[in-house]
């Protein structure tokens, strides 16, 4: 068991007794689940389901700034392959890995739209289309592949999808130019105009998952602040049909978005209420807030994203680890200067150094998750890891001149089986809203043709 | 909103650009946009058709904004003479966006969600509850550089739930769920001092003798349940060492207990005590068991807290806190028709006063439903079903959105008057971060609001509430509050003007922290505030806005006398306090040359001349500089160029403009840059970098030369008057607005900045300019088709 006790203990504030964590294996939920049940009508076909029944899990990781590319690139191919400088630190799960080269994401290409790159970046990542370049009125992207997946998937799990990031800072003057902060501060989007909000704080992602207050009192405090929330969906959504007869235009489409979002928490009260005896409660304490060292808060994000889909309270997830753009310090590795000021480095041995080493913290960071991930059985016998197809990549790939294709992008995991880790691939320049394609596939379901600017599928993956 | 004149009809619009227009553009503009150039994909002279002269605003706007601005056309050239200006202005103003002189546009509003400063001030009014919403709800989307932009503030099902939460929470801690209650006293171990004051309750050694005492105040007599909660905190290492805690209540003993070696033990206990009105002291003494052993390693005892509960006889409980607030009677009456009769009263004045304007009686008969859903239940109370509702009021759109009504619009009219309600919130909002007051209510509810609307503004710029708007707008229109989280190196930054800081020692266990790299909590904080204290003053005396851009005073408190190195007696205490300045002082009064301002554009190891251009130009000149061209040689490359010494930012810069493609963008942003080199990237006044002095000399593009910083504020404020107020207004226009500027709000600001004009630049016409506006005033009439809700499009599926 991985899980950082002292850690926990920590943000607990009070130090307090934690009994063992056996129990948790002894109450696991059967993942398992006949696509057919769910209403999709794909007869026996399990949907983001291994072939041995374990859930299958997907995560997108997004880091900023692209990566010093001379240094992330690995030497040789396919098997036979070297990590380099910057993904040294995933030698213990290079054999889970596969790094993908020659995907791009030519929607972030300046076009008509001038600048703003990190905004384009950021914002077509996971969607695939260009986005309107608008300071807010008319905002627009498009949905995000996770979203894509959990409309399909979401029904299985108590949690349609989680979207996490570690910048909790929102300022007015970090944004780029022309555009709203809104496409640098969400990767996931349910609709074009509507960006999920990602959850900042590992204390309320945890009581969002498991219920607040001490260990023993969480299932009861959460089946209470649902049945509160049951006896007000009612009234509010009457409240809301109430007001829509008298509005149009932009108003209704807020509106709409207040529906939706009502709908989802009665779906989810539903479907709690159904899996309740069978819902596991890790034994762990809640974590406190964010932690002020920055490798301490990624870990206590990414502990939460292995606790989420360890007790399949999700099977789709989203991290923005940074903002694009971001131009956080890293005083843990001597390094005063932001990120985005260094990665325009043209060159500069010293600056080349330090974005190297900020890109190796990011390997490292994700390090810490594969391996918490390969270290943690599952169901069905295999680790987490294996179970799992796992992005990690950046919209930018140089950041010195901002270029979007070659981006840096790894698919850890073994997708149940189905992918093919511990190699190189090297593809000729195609979108990568192809593996997301591909990615799609293995979780099942209804079949997705075309997605976002996508030409196909990745072969050899 | 485009005025189109008959089909066939030779348009006036056309006739007057070939007559008036076309002359000023050929003479002014063909160099770069006519004649065969076409620089930035603009010819004027293959604007040709009908459409692309009146009916392309975005484009006439652009021009509109450039020529203003002084952008275009760029120096060494012809320029229009103010005339030939006034005669573009007017036609672009009148034919290209088609509109009616005196017109005004009050332009697509969208709703607006509380965002999380105006949900917790909202709540505050509502309920008296301090809701921490910068931890319990996720940030708000920024657009055009605020964050009370209707179109960006979006609900994603995380948000809801979170805002159900949320409702719970604090009705749960504001709204009593019975009349009466017992008292709750709660105190925490580190608030049980020694007879000394010198330590406190936890942590406490297992080796050392220790009591610590707190006193509790008691007005009822009767028995009381006291809780106490200790943990013991050892390390992995076992020790031998127990001791014994011992909690008295005046003088007398009521519990101990053995404690022994754990690596983390948690204990909570409890006793009830009979207590009598006044005055009580409860002390917790630690006593080592084995006073023979040596401490081999650290073991703590904590007190963590101890709470005192009653009394425990519910006959004796006093009224619930907060009680009256929200039951105006003793008790709910028992009759059930009288009970209903009373809550029907309670939700209507609650659902009223949240969702800011009346409520219909079929909402009050539903939330009257839930309640006594609720309260006819055995064992609960009537309080809990009242609560219930209001959870619901606090959950329902009509809360969380603030949606407007208008007046009626007669057959035809495209705008009309938003009704008082919505006025009452769109100024509450507006000046409070928060819901309308009983006043504004009343006033509303009668139909006097917009009558009697200049005094209401007085009155709600005197409230303290309108601290909110200061804090806000100041914070987002000058970045000044990204102070509080921006990254910077004191140590880099020191260093580069040859200032060594003491080097960092070693910290020590109860020695003192070394010194820090970064800027401290309480300088950031004042930082921030100098910015406000500063807007606050200009606002609410009344003063000419120019003051925010060049003035003999500044705004000052002891820790910021200390950050800037002045002399301690310049301003004292933790107040901001207004400081003349010398006549001779080279830094001067004004928002350009504060510290928060300075800091923030810079990087975080030294100052960024093109950041600071860059901010002069967007938030007080309104004429931003367009995005760096990809793939240009960047500032650090251009310094490898000068190989033979470090150079400084100005020389970096120089040879940086001698790129031409460079030169075009730089020339505007660098000598506003460079002028503040007298301050380095924590806003310090300094004379040298980097071992030479330090040229804040300068000339702008429009000409005027200057010796310093102070010359380059008094050249803005005289010469780029117009420019300063006309900015200005833009930012409170989208902040008051809750949205973007169109071209269509070109009328509007231009009238609010002639009000400037003639009213001596007063705060007071720039804020009742934007409150009279037909912006702020009026809504279109919903008669654009509404549009259709939002499809997924980039998704393609089959079966």
């Amino acid at each position: 068991m991985m899980l950082s006790r002292r850690r926990f203990l920590r943000n607990v504030g009070i130090c307090m007794a934690l009994p063992a964590m056996e129990s948790f294996w002894s109450n696991r939920l059967v993942g398992a689940t006949p696509a057919a049940a769910m209403g999709a009508g794909a007869g026996e076909r399990m949907v983001a389901t291994t072939a041995t029944g374990a859930p299958l899990r997907t995560a997108f990781l997004y880091f900023p700034n692209g990566a010093i590319p001379a240094a992330w690139w690995p030497t040789g191919a396919d098997k036979d392959f070297q990590l380099n400088r910057t993904l040294a630190p995933l030698a213990n799960v290079k054999e889970k890995i596969q790094l993908v080269g020659g995907l791009s994401d030519l929607s972030a290409n300046s076009g008509p739209d001038g600048g703003g790159d990190h905004a384009r970046a950021n914002g077509t990542f996971l969607t695939g289309v260009r986005i309107a370049k608008s300071g807010g009125s008319d905002y627009r992207a498009g949905v995000s592949a996770d979203q894509i997946m959990a409309q399909q998937i979401g029904l299985l799990t108590p949690f349609r999808s989680l979207e996490l990031s570690c910048d909790s800072i929102q300022n007015a003057g970090t944004c780029d130019t022309g555009y709203s902060c809104i496409y640098q501060h969400n990767l996931s989007w349910s609709s074009p105009t509507v960006p999920l909000t990602p959850e900042v704080d590992p204390r309320l992602l945890f009581e969002r998952l498991f219920g607040a207050g001490p260990r023993n009192e969480r299932q009861k405090n959460l089946l209470i602040r649902q049945q509160q929330q049951r006896s007000i969906l009612d009234f509010i959504l009457e409240d809301s049909r109430a007001l829509q007869a008298k509005i149009s235009g932009r108003d209704r489409s807020k509106l709409d978005e207040y529906f939706t979002s009502v709908r989802d928490i009665e779906v989810r009260i539903a479907q709690a209420e159904k899996s309740r005896a069978n819902r596991p409660q890790p034994e762990v304490e809640t974590p406190g807030g964010i932690p002020a060292s920055t490798t301490e808060y990624m870990r206590l994000m990414f502990d939460m994203l292995h606790l989420a889909f360890q007790t399949d309270s999700t099977r789709v997830a989203t991290f923005l680890m940074g903002s694009e753009g971001s131009d956080r310090t890293y005083p843990e590795l001597s390094i005063a200067d932001g990120h985005h000021f260094l990665t325009h480095h043209n060159n500069r041995a010293d600056f080349v150094e330090k974005v190297t080493q900020i890109d190796v913290w990011y390997a490292t960071q994700l390090a810490y998750f594969l391996e918490k991930m390969e270290a943690t059985r599952d169901i069905d016998g295999n680790s987490l890891l294996h179970n799992s197809q796992i992005v990690y990549g950046s919209g930018n790939a140089d950041g010195n001149r901002h270029t979007h294709t070659n981006l840096p992008v790894i698919v850890a995991g073994g997708g149940g089986g189905t992918l093919r880790a511990g190699r190189y691939i090297k593809y000729n320049d195609e979108p990568v809203t192809n593996l997301y394609l591909s990615m799609m596939d293995r979780i099942g379901g209804k079949p997705v043709e075309r997605f976002g600017d996508s030409t196909g599928r990745l072969a050899n993956l | 909103m485009s005025g189109a004149s008959p089909v066939g009809a030779p348009d006036s619009g056309v006739v007057q650009f070939h007559q008036t227009v076309e002359p000023i553009l050929k003479a002014n503009c063909y160099d770069c946009h006519g004649d065969g150039a076409h620089k930035a994909g603009l010819a004027f002279d293959e604007l040709t058709t009908k459409d692309d002269l009146l009916h392309n605003p975005q484009l006439w706007w652009k021009v509109l904004r450039n020529t203003r601005s002084h952008i275009m056309p760029p120096p060494d050239g012809p320029v229009p003479s103010a005339a030939e200006q006034l005669a573009l202005e007017q036609w672009i103003k009148t034919a290209a966006f088609g509109m009616v002189p005196n017109q005004f546009d009050p332009g697509r509003t969208t709703v607006r969600r509380l965002n999380r400063t105006e949900y917790r001030n909202t709540i505050r009014d509502l309920i008296g509850v301090d809701f921490d919403t910068e931890h319990a709800l996720a940030a708000d989307d920024i657009g055009y550089g605020f964050d009370n932009i209707g179109d960006v503030l979006t609900l994603s099902p995380m948000r809801m739930e979170k805002l159900i939460e949320a409702a719970q929470t604090v009705v749960k801690k504001g709204v009593p769920s019975e009349p009466t209650a017992p008292t709750d006293q709660m105190a925490f171990g580190r608030q049980f001092l020694t007879e000394d004051g010198t330590k406190n309750g936890d942590p406490m050694t297992f080796y050392k003798d220790r009591t610590v005492a707190h006193t509790y105040p008691i007005a009822i007599a009767g028995e009381y349940r006291i809780v106490m909660a200790t943990s013991v905190d050892g390390t992995g290492n076992p020790d031998p060492m127990r001791c014994k805690g011992t909690v008295l209540c005046d003088g007398k003993e009521f519990y101990s207990q053995e404690y022994s070696w754990a690596d983390c033990m948690y204990f909570q206990n409890e006793r009830v005590l009979r207590l009598e009105p006044g005055q009580h002291k409860f002390e917790f003494q630690l006593e080592p068991i084995d006073r023979t052993l040596k401490q081999p390693g650290k073991m703590d005892l904590k007190l963590v807290w101890m709470q005192v509960v009653g009394p425990l006889d519910p006959k004796a409980w006093p009224a619930a806190p907060n009680y009256a607030r929200f039951f105006p009677r003793d008790r709910a009456p028992a009759d059930p028709a009288a009970r209903r009769k009373y809550a029907r009263e309670l939700l209507t004045k609650f659902a009223t006063k949240a969702y800011r304007r009346p409520v219909d009686a079929a909402t009050v008969d539903r939330l009257l439903k839930i309640a006594e859903g609720i309260y006819t239940t055995p064992g609960t109370t009537f309080e809990t079903g009242i609560s219930r509702a209001m959870v619901a009021i606090l959950a329902s759109p009509r809360f969380i959105f603030r949606f407007e009504e208008a007046m009626p619009a007669a057959r035809g009219q495209s705008f009309v008057q938003v009704d008082e309600y919505s006025l009452a919130s769109r100024l509450s909002y507006f000046l409070w971060s928060s819901m309308p007051d009983d006043e504004l209510m009343r006033l509303a509810g009668t139909g006097r609001l917009r009558k009697n609307l200049a005094a209401q503004v007085q009155r709600m710029l005197a409230d303290s509430k309108s601290a909110a708007f200061v804090e806000s707008f100041t914070g987002q229109w000058l970045l000044s509050r990204d102070i509080l989280h921006v990254a910077i190196n004191r140590r880099i930054v020191l260093e580069r003007e040859g200032i060594k800081p003491p080097a960092p020692t070693r910290r020590n266990f109860g020695g003192p922290p070394p010194p820090p790299t970064e800027l401290t909590l309480e300088q950031r904080d004042a930082l921030k505030r100098e910015a406000e204290a500063y807007f606050s003053h200009v606002a609410r005396d009344n003063r000419d806005i120019l003051e925010l851009i060049d003035s003999n005073y500044v705004f000052l408190n002891q820790t910021l006398v200390s950050y800037y190195g002045l002399p301690a007696d310049t301003a004292t205490g933790p107040e901001m306090r207004q400081v003349t300045l010398a006549a001779d002082d080279p830094r001067g009064g004004g928002v350009i040359t504060m510290g928060s301002v300075l800091a923030v554009t810079s990087n975080p190891t030294r100052t960024s001349p093109v950041k600071r251009g860059k901010w002069v130009l967007e938030n007080i000149l309104g004429a931003p500089a367009p995005p760096p061209p990809p793939d240009i040689p960047s500032l650090e490359e251009t310094e490898k160029k000068i190989s033979d010494r470090k150079p400084t930012q100005r020389e970096v810069l120089a040879k940086h403009r001698e790129d031409a493609l460079c030169a075009s963008c730089h020339a505007r942003m660098d000598p506003l840059g460079l002028a503040l080199e007298n301050f380095n990237a924590l806003g310090l006044y300094r004379t040298q970098e980097l071992d030479q002095p330090v040229d804040a000399t300068g000339s702008l593009m429009t000409g005027e030369s200057f010796k310093n910083v102070r010359e380059l504020k008094q050249i803005l404020a005289s010469q780029h008057r117009q420019e300063i107020y006309r900015t200005i207004t833009e930012k409170l226009l989208i902040y008051s607005l809750g949205r973007g500027l169109e071209y269509y709000d070109v009328p509007t600001v231009d009238k609010i900045v002639e009000r400037l004009e003639h009213g001596g630049g007063r705060f007071s016409e720039l804020l009742m300019g934007v409150i009279e506006s037909v912006a702020f005033q009026q809504r279109r009439v919903a008669s654009e088709p509404a549009a259709a809700p939002a499809k997924p499009v980039s998704v393609v599926t089959s079966n």
